[in-house]
């Protein structure tokens, strides 16, 4: 551990001047169903750094969600972390009990959800829910997390905060849910906010509003972010660094403008050569094939049912995650030899 | 161009919002779905109808092939009014004239009945129509299967054994069983990973190309709308805001919601990031909606003249219409 | 690139996936058991019986009052009365799944018909069709039987028949059924399938039986077979109470016979007790089986 630590940083990995906040280790974690083992995240590993919004993109079946609540202790049954380690601000939090992981949830990492209109009870009014949180981490009195209950409505934008704490969840649309979402995962006050498809559900315009928010939060609270989205859009505006997903395995992480303007990684760019843009007409190449089955996936590298470049050697070998300079890192056996496509 | 293969004038909708009372239930307003759409398809052309929840783009779809029936105004396929001919017409012409008009769902999960094999899904519309002998459904439902992409054996399977993308094809197959002209695609693409998005956004394109079928392309994300149209209409709370050529609307909108709307959405391409225009407030609730130019509340140009009156559709462009007050602000 | 090939492969219809899980499901393996052994002895009950229906043969034989185990010839013992209790079981078999099925079968026709126009049709017919199976619904069916009967008696000085017991449960046990047709009825109309027939230019008899009813088979099914086991258990309650048909056999006219031995010849209630038990035990794990089975979220 401390050894590839070390390597990568001779091999020229951005050094920090910031700390690095979060760093995922070989995770492992798979659902036991009747059907058969479905290996969600088998070997993702990548780090957070403080104060650089970090994008995990993905499609479904990639495995994003799941890496996150992994970390954060919370994948729902049947499945379990089987293997690989967190680490958090250097402390390994894959090793702490439930009872600890409990604590350090919502406290230093707070997570939003993609659906605002089940992640809020709707039985409780969202001044209690606000409070129930802040109650849980910080020893105050009920006015006092009634006012920190305020401030956290007037944080991400809601008018009338006082009144609007004894507003029931149904009495508000979508963008505001997603913003009292949003005040919930803060009330903690974390360092680090998961926001997972925070804005699929919601209108275009709405959408804008939140992640303006979400931006004016990084800023004010000096939070770090990581974005899970399936959205290149969102990645190119919200991110500064990117880890593309596939199948439960990371294909390539990079600079969010190196990711685009110069894809290393086949799935990445067959990704950016299928998605359409708003400002020009593309010619769309889709990613023939289908998103492959986790319980068994194929074999070697799991892109190569689809991939154009793919060689003998990718069907027998599963490609390890290479650093290859300047930060990146592909899992690719051939990335040395193809030239992709600019994305542009 | 000709006469348009589809026309809309004047569509009105309302759906009826209901009280429960203790006997009867007491009708306690309107939701405005529709109210005063008008546009044109043209003859192997697609037109992208975009907006926001509650702005009535499904409404339009349905009412279109009369789902839905529509309080007011009328819609004309090739010359004849589309709702007459359901209800009074011969069962020939009203058989005619549902093949001509097909649509394609937004949910592929749910679009596809469940206990019927995929041969029989798509050979449904001969048993209803009888269009063609039955000596010929197999060829038929195996040519259809090729032409969307999937293969002859798939024809004896069940619809829970495909992918989303998959089923979105098994529909467009359905569909296209009654050599329909003019095809509805309500969302087709929204539930589909993105990177399937591409295969099917294709093929309706390829459709259109081989076979000329036109297509109202109904759908909130942009992106997609741009590549597949060539003429768009913006709609807000039943209205439309703008209709002009996609490369028109896209790069010189000149109605405000269009330009807040297309501010909003994120481009794939961090070197080029728009100045956002943020809407305050929500999208508004269609049961009730404002006075006047009904984005007013929202619009950062609204004057008094706006809250007071409804702007009509003008053309300020050939073959741009817009309606705002101030429209010319932004030419 | 993986290709999928033409192959001999399991049929993956609803039913087939279905029975399947059923297989997989021991403890509805278990009430499938005990359902068919309940069926069996209903239909070929009589070869294994050593004695007709409602015999009193020993009476004139002398094994009255006999305990159980104790007589190869009578192994679960006799009443007081002479009727021998091993036989009487297995007629008695017979009688409740007569009543259990019958009258599930009525309701069932009932109900579907009346489910699915009140669910199907919107208006004034669709209301009232609502309005009667609630007011049936409220009504306390066993009540109305003992009620029933009672008069019936008086006018006719014989207990309920069987049948006449099938048809009250029937035409009173429908409302439920009418009541799931009618929410599934609901449910589907609005899915996107039969919008996407209409748009086709289905008919509507088409689409109430080509795609609607199919679909809303298995929420009944389930239905069903829970239904047949109260039914039996509301048949056991009107024969202990008396009311029911003392010239056919049925396990709840054994318990009302055994009921005035219960202190010395318990065995009289005991048996047919369990046999009771069992058979509506089996009924209830065959239903929630086929609940679980029928679950239509196959592996999405």
């Amino acid at each position: 551990m401390a050894t590839a630590w070390q390597t990568r940083s001779i091999l020229g990995y951005e050094s920090e001047t910031v700390g690095e906040l979060l760093r995922v280790e070989g995770l492992k974690t798979y659902f036991f169903t009747e059907a058969g083992v479905v290996k969600a995240v088998d070997g993702v590993s990548f780090v957070v750094n403080e104060g650089e919004p970090l994008g995990l993109v993905g499609e479904s079946g990639s495995g994003k969600t799941v890496t996150m609540l992994s970390v954060m202790g919370i994948v729902p049954r049947p499945g379990r972390i089987v293997g690989g380690r967190v680490f958090f601000r250097g402390e390994e939090i894959t090793s702490k009990s439930s009872e600890e992981l409990r604590k350090f949830r919502g406290r230093k990492i707070g997570y939003v959800s993609q659906d605002p209109n089940s992640s809020l009870d709707p039985l409780f009014t969202i001044g209690s829910q606000l409070m129930e949180v802040v109650r849980e981490h910080f020893q105050v009195s009920k006015s006092e997390a009634f006012e920190r209950g305020v401030k956290l409505l007037e944080k991400v934008g809601i008018p009338e905060p006082e009144t609007r704490m004894k507003s029931y969840p149904h009495e508000l649309s979508g963008g505001m849910r997603q913003r009292v979402a949003i005040a919930r995962a803060l009330a903690g006050e974390p360092e680090l906010l998961v926001a997972d498809e925070p804005t699929t559900n919601l209108d275009v315009t709405i959408q804008a509003q939140v992640l303006d928010l979400l931006k004016a939060l990084e800023r004010e609270l000096r939070m770090s972010l990581i974005l899970i989205t399936h959205d290149m859009g969102l990645i190119a505006e919200m991110t500064e660094r990117v880890v593309v997903l596939y199948a439960g395995m990371v294909s390539e992480i990079a600079k969010t403008r190196e990711i685009f303007a110069s894809p290393r990684h086949p799935y990445t760019a067959a990704l950016l050569a299928s998605v359409p843009r708003l400002d020009r007409k593309t010619s769309l190449t889709p990613i023939p094939g289908n998103i492959p089955n986790l319980i068994s996936p194929p074999s070697g590298c799991r892109f190569h049912p689809r991939c154009k470049y793919a060689r003998e050697i990718c069907v027998q070998q599963v490609p390890p995650l290479e650093s290859i300079g300047g930060g990146r890192e592909v899992s690719c056996l051939r990335w040395k030899e193809i030239t992709l496509q600019e994305a542009a | 161009m000709g006469e348009p293969l589809l026309r809309a004038e004047n569509l009105v909708k309302y759906f009826p919002v209901y009280q429960r009372g203790i006997l009867m239930r007491k009708k306690i307003g309107d939701v405005h779905a529709l109210d005063g759409m008008s546009f044109k398809v043209e003859r192997g052309e697609t037109l992208g109808l975009v907006g926001e929840s509650g702005c009535g783009k499904t409404t339009t779809g349905k009412v279109v092939l009369d789902l839905e029936v529509r309080d007011s105004g009328k819609v004309y396929f090739e010359g004849q009014e589309v709702h007459e001919t359901l209800t009074n017409g011969t069962r020939e012409e009203r058989q005619k004239m549902r093949r001509s008009m097909q649509m394609v769902f937004q949910n592929p999960y749910g679009s596809l009945d469940p206990r019927m094999t995929i041969f029989d899904i798509i050979s449904e519309p001969f048993v209803i129509h009888g269009h063609v002998p039955k000596k010929d459904w197999e060829d038929r439902v195996y040519s259809l299967l090729k032409q969307v992409g999937l293969e002859e054996y798939h024809a004896e399977r069940y619809p829970h054994e495909f992918s989303g993308g998959q089923r979105q094809r098994i529909s467009i197959a359905r569909a296209l069983a009654t050599e329909p002209k003019f095809i509805v695609a309500d969302e087709p693409v929204s539930s589909l990973d993105v990177s399937i998005r591409a295969q099917i956004l294709n093929l309706l394109q390829q459709l259109q190309r081989e076979m000329g079928i036109s297509f109202l392309y109904i759908s909130h994300d942009l992106s997609s709308v741009r590549q597949v149209s060539q003429h768009v209409a913006v709609m807000y709370l039943g209205k439309m805001f703008e209709y002009a050529p996609v490369d028109e609307i896209f790069d010189k909108p000149l109605n405000p919601y269009t330009i807040a709307l297309l501010s909003a959405v994120p481009i794939p391409d961090p070197t080029r990031q728009m100045k956002r225009i943020i809407l305050p407030g929500d999208v508004p609730s269609p049961v009730n909606p404002p006075s006047g130019c009904r984005f007013h509340p929202r619009c950062p140009y609204a004057t008094e003249l706006c809250k007071k009156s409804e702007p009509e559709l003008r053309e300020l462009r050939p073959g741009h219409l817009v309606a705002c007050h101030y429209a010319e602000k932004f030419l | 690139m993986t290709a999928e090939k033409k192959q001999a492969r399991r049929s993956a219809s609803q039913w087939a996936v279905a029975w399947r899980r059923f297989r997989k499901n021991k403890s509805a393996l278990a009430g499938g058991v005990i359902v068919l052994f309940f069926i069996f002895m209903a239909l070929y009950g009589e070869f294994f019986a050593p004695y007709p229906p409602r015999s009193f043969a020993c009476l004139y034989q002398g094994c009255t009052d006999l305990p159980p185990f104790t007589n190869w010839a009578h192994p679960l013992g006799t009443e007081p009365s002479g009727i021998d209790v091993y036989s009487e079981i297995l007629h008695g078999a017979a009688g409740d799944l007569y009543v259990g099925v019958a009258a599930t079968a009525l309701s069932v026709a009932i109900g579907l018909v009346v489910g699915a126009l009140s669910g199907y049709k919107s208006g004034a017919a669709a209301a009232i069709l609502l309005g009667v199976t609630q007011v049936f619904f409220v009504l306390p069916v066993l009540i109305l039987i003992l009620l029933f009967s009672r008069i019936f008696i008086l006018l006719v000085a014989k207990g309920l028949a069987l049948t006449l017991i099938v048809v009250i449960l029937g035409v009173f046990g429908w409302p439920t059924i009418a009541f799931v047709t009618r929410g599934e009825i609901l449910r589907i109309k609005e899915l996107e399938f039969v919008q996407a027939a209409r748009s086709l230019g289905a008919s509507n008899t088409r689409i109430l039986f080509r795609h609607i009813l199919l679909n809303v088979l298995s929420p009944i099914i389930v239905l069903s077979s829970l239904l047949v086991a109260g039914n039996i258990l509301t048949e056991v309650v009107i024969s202990f109470l008396g009311f029911g048909d003392p010239s056919t056999s049925t396990w709840g006219l054994l318990l009302q016979e055994g009921f005035l031995y219960v202190r010395t010849s318990w065995w009289v209630s005991l048996f047919p007790g369990i046999a009771v038990v069992i058979a509506v035990l089996g009924f209830n794990l065959v239903g929630d089986g086929l609940a679980d089975a029928l679950n239509p979220r196959i592996r999405e």
